[in-house]
């Protein structure tokens, strides 16, 4: 599938850009996962996953386990949309650059 | 497009974390290399003492098996915190699974009749021996086949 190269400023900022980029290559992922991989406090990521939600790129889904509670995070139709259209767009910009283009 | 002038080596160190980030979630979700002979061990020890055909040592044998199998099992779903997405695993993937499965399967109901045939004693645990190598030695290299295919994949690619 082609993707249309748009610029995502929403994606880029770096923490977001990591947090999308581990969405991206998951089915869904733990709270505490990206917690922990992204290096945020709770309240920090919460911050930036609400504003993703806001964008729609991405759901959150609240379920309890037992009695712990677990939150766990998807990115959504448009949020992968989004995020392909930035890639393209990054390797664009490389690419006229003539620079080395990571495997795309 | 609505591009702005980011540098192109910015651009580039962007493309780089989404790699980067890709190998954090394919490395979370490979089966971890104890699993393999541990699996492999366990199922030789269970063939064994099915086999044995001594009430106590079956008795035994059934309850390691089960035991060691729900902790294996416990030990890998509270180790999961993320999944990875299956079209990244896609056709390729899945039919290296298939692949390994079946020949293992295939070797040991192949060997194990073989046995049988020839009037060896306990074929079906002579025949697990060479299946649970396989899960040993076979497991690590499957899963590293899976991680060099899902880090292959194209970066931006959608559904």
């Amino acid at each position: 599938m082609t993707v249309e190269p748009r610029f995502d400023e929403l994606i880029h900022a770096p923490t977001r850009l990591s947090i999308v980029s581990l969405l991206t290559a998951s089915e869904w992922a733990e709270f505490k996962y990206l917690r922990d991989q992204v290096g945020l406090t709770d309240s920090a990521l919460s911050k930036q996953l609400t504003t993703l939600e806001e964008a729609g790129y991405v759901d959150i889904r609240k379920a309890f386990i037992g009695k712990r509670p677990r939150t766990s995070v998807r990115l959504s139709a448009r949020g992968q949309h989004a995020f392909a259209g930035h890639v393209a767009a990054l390797q664009e910009i490389v690419a006229r650059a003539g620079m080395a283009v990571l495997p795309d | 497009m609505d591009t702005p002038r980011i540098p192109a080596v910015d651009a580039e160190l962007a493309l780089a974390e989404v790699q980067a980030r890709r190998d954090q979630v394919v490395g979370a979700n490979l089966v971890p290399g104890w699993f393999w002979p541990s699996i492999g061990g366990l199922m030789l020890l269970f063939v064994a003492a099915v086999e044995s055909g001594r009430p106590a040592v079956v008795a035994t044998g059934t309850v390691a098996y089960v035991l060691g199998l729900g902790a294996l099992i416990i030990a890998m779903v509270r180790r999961s915190r993320v999944q990875v997405r299956t079209e990244l695993i896609g056709v390729r993937g899945g039919l290296a699974i298939a692949g390994f499965t079946l020949v293992l399967v295939g070797v040991g109901i192949g060997l194990g009749l073989a046995l049988d045939a020839a009037g060896a004693p306990a074929p079906a645990t002579i025949a697990c021996v060479p299946v649970a190598a396989g899960l040993a030695l076979g497991g690590p290299a499957l899963m590293a086949h899976l991680r060099r295919l899902m880090l292959s994949r194209p970066l931006g690619s959608v559904r």
